[in-house]
């Protein structure tokens, strides 16, 4: 089967970032791929691995993001694509769906994967916007994945338990983290990558957002709470009498 | 006049928490707005629950009956609710935010040409637009984003808002819906590990949450017990899910569900950024853990420095024995 993995450059949420003056001040050199997005590079080869195929990806972000393709291509990914958009271009989920959409017009895969969300900011809402824009069938937040015969058997996370959904190809599934260890690219594997063909292009349209972030704002802090100091019995039971459990 | 529109999930035969409190609120702007407050469920039996939205202050219901909404397939939920909005007309639409709307709001956004606000702890009508507070960054920060236009969809997060009865009289209005299973591309195959029936973590009033601490079959049992006891629903962190000790649907956080019990509890949880966001809203937090230092003391409303494995024993008996004198 043909794969094709859509994936992210994202801020690296672990480093140290703050605000200021509304807006979020970090380490712009610590960018990362997206981990959602790195567990469906990871799905799509070991399905490959197993069943023969290919695994492509394709990135939307400033000529920097570069790397995060060559990352994905060190992983084992054969090719990648590059659209390229200006430096600190906003990009609402519907336009990002709007801009792959238009790239798969030129494709022909038998299964698209996206991360469920971005790390950044956790929207959750450009994989079915693209499978919508596709006609595609679709799943979301996979935590596993199989093929069978020419159908894809999902194991989703629902409210109320696992649901195992079938899926004919082609089509789109979004991956959750939960599904798989992503690999560490091996030194051969990041050499590899150098010589992988990246085709690049630059976006001819920046689709207008419908949606955007007037500014960041700490969280809500909650009043601060205390310590029940003492031994467990007498920790027990000041609990038992502030929770007024009787 | 403009509608503002509640999507109502029902769960055990009535509306979930989480969708009277997006009802409440759907009450609170239309109101604000001079709109109508309406609602739609779709269900295998829908109407059923019409009073009960009603109360909550839904002055029209929009139905869809079919028993192909027991189960969640997106398919023929994207189907019908592009009909009612068809039909209402809504200028915003708010959802409970579950996996199960997850799954639909950014194809129903595309089918409908709406503007999206996902998983929102806020949410408010500003100068002819939406606006809203979203946790991003893995929920470090707030941002606060605006969306424009004539549809707005936005999902709101699991207490955000307290659901607040607000009696009205509901007119019903029945959505014809026929979908034919045959045209359906995927099918849903089983729902394994399916927790229907018991204590949904989501709507429940008093979680008791298990994490790193909790080392063996023995600490579990005790959690198990500490639920029994005080009727709770077991929620859990990330770690605990991925070591294969409690299921996935337990697990709390910024990929997990969102809580917002009256009690929440933790047991030997250090409280990582990620998972205080799925619980930070509960009313109060109880914190038990051996590092004086874990994180989620600074969120706890009461904090014990303590080995769960000699914590919980006590803790256990003394509440059965309030519950004893009590009963």
């Amino acid at each position: 089967m043909k794969f094709c993995v859509c994936i992210k450059q994202v801020p690296d949420v672990t480093a140290p970032i703050q605000i200021r003056a509304g807006e979020l001040s970090m380490d712009a050199g610590r960018v990362v791929l997206n981990a959602y997005d790195a567990s469906a590079v990871e799905e799509a080869l070991v399905l490959t691995a197993d069943n023969d195929g290919e695994v492509d990806v394709v990135l939307i972000g400033p000529e920097r993001a570069t790397e995060t393709i060559r990352k994905a291509l060190a992983m084992g990914a054969d090719r990648g694509a590059h659209l390229v958009v200006p430096e600190d271009t906003e990009l609402d989920s519907a336009a990002v769906s709007q801009l792959l959409a238009g790239h798969f017009k030129d494709y022909s895969y038998d299964v698209i994967l996206t991360g469920k969300q971005a790390q950044d900011t956790d929207a959750g809402l450009a994989g079915g916007m693209l499978a919508e824009r596709l006609g595609l069938p679709y799943a979301t937040n996979a935590v596993g994945l199989a093929i069978e015969g020419d159908q894809l058997v999902v194991t989703r996370q629902g409210d109320t338990g696992q649901e195992i959904i079938v899926l004919p190809t082609p089509c789109l599934v979004t991956c959750s983290n939960d599904m798989n260890n992503p690999r560490i690219p091996s030194l051969k594997g990041v050499m590899g990558a150098k010589k992988k063909p990246v085709d690049s292009a630059p976006v001819a349209e920046i689709p207008e957002a419908s949606v955007r972030v007037l500014g960041y704002e700490p969280l809500h802090t909650r009043e601060p709470g205390r310590f029940i100091e003492g031994e467990p019995a007498e920790q027990v039971a000041e609990l038992v009498n502030v929770l007024e459990l009787s | 006049m403009s509608t503002i529109l509640a999507s109502v999930a029902v769960q055990n035969g009535s509306p979930s928490r989480a969708s009277l409190e997006v009802l409440s609120r759907a009450r609170q702007i239309a109101d604000g707005q001079g709109a109508t407050c309406a609602a739609v469920v779709l269900s295998p039996d829908a109407s059923a629950v019409a009073d009960e939205l009603a109360r909550y202050g839904a002055q029209k219901v929009y139905t869809v009956s079919d028993p192909i909404f027991a189960r969640h397939i997106n398919t023929p939920v994207l189907t019908a609710l592009e009909a009612v909005i068809a039909e209402a007309q809504p200028s915003i639409v708010v959802f409970p935010s579950s996996e199960g709307v997850k799954d639909v709001l950014g194809a129903l956004a595309v089918r409908t040409g709406a503007a999206v606000l996902p998983d929102v702890a806020s949410v408010e009508m500003k100068d002819g637009g939406v606006e809203a507070l979203r946790p991003v960054m893995a929920a470090k920060f707030m941002a606060r984003t605006r969306a424009e236009g004539d549809l707005v969809l936005v999902s709101v997060r699991a207490g955000s808002y307290e659901a607040v009865e607000a009696p009205t009289e509901a007119a019903v209005e029945e959505i014809v819906f026929s979908f034919d299973e045959a045209t359906l591309r995927q099918t849903l195959r089983e729902v394994v590990g399916s927790t229907a029936g018991t204590v949904d973590l989501s709507d429940a009033q008093v979680v008791v949450a298990a994490g790193r601490g909790v080392k063996d079959e023995a600490g579990k049992q005790l959690v198990e017990e500490l639920a029994d006891v005080l009727g709770a629903a077991i929620g859990s962190s990330r770690a605990v899910v991925e070591s294969g000790m409690f299921p996935a649907t337990a697990q709390i956080g910024q990929t997990g569900k969102v809580v917002s019990p009256d009690l929440y509890i933790g047991v030997g949880i250090s409280g990582a950024i990620q998972h205080v966001a799925g619980m930070s809203n509960s009313r109060i937090i109880v914190a038990i853990n051996t590092n004086p230092d874990a994180p989620i003391f600074d969120v706890a409303t009461y904090g014990i420095v303590g080995d769960l494995y000699k914590v919980l024993p006590i803790l256990i008996e003394e509440i059965k024995k309030v519950k004893a004198v009590a009963a």
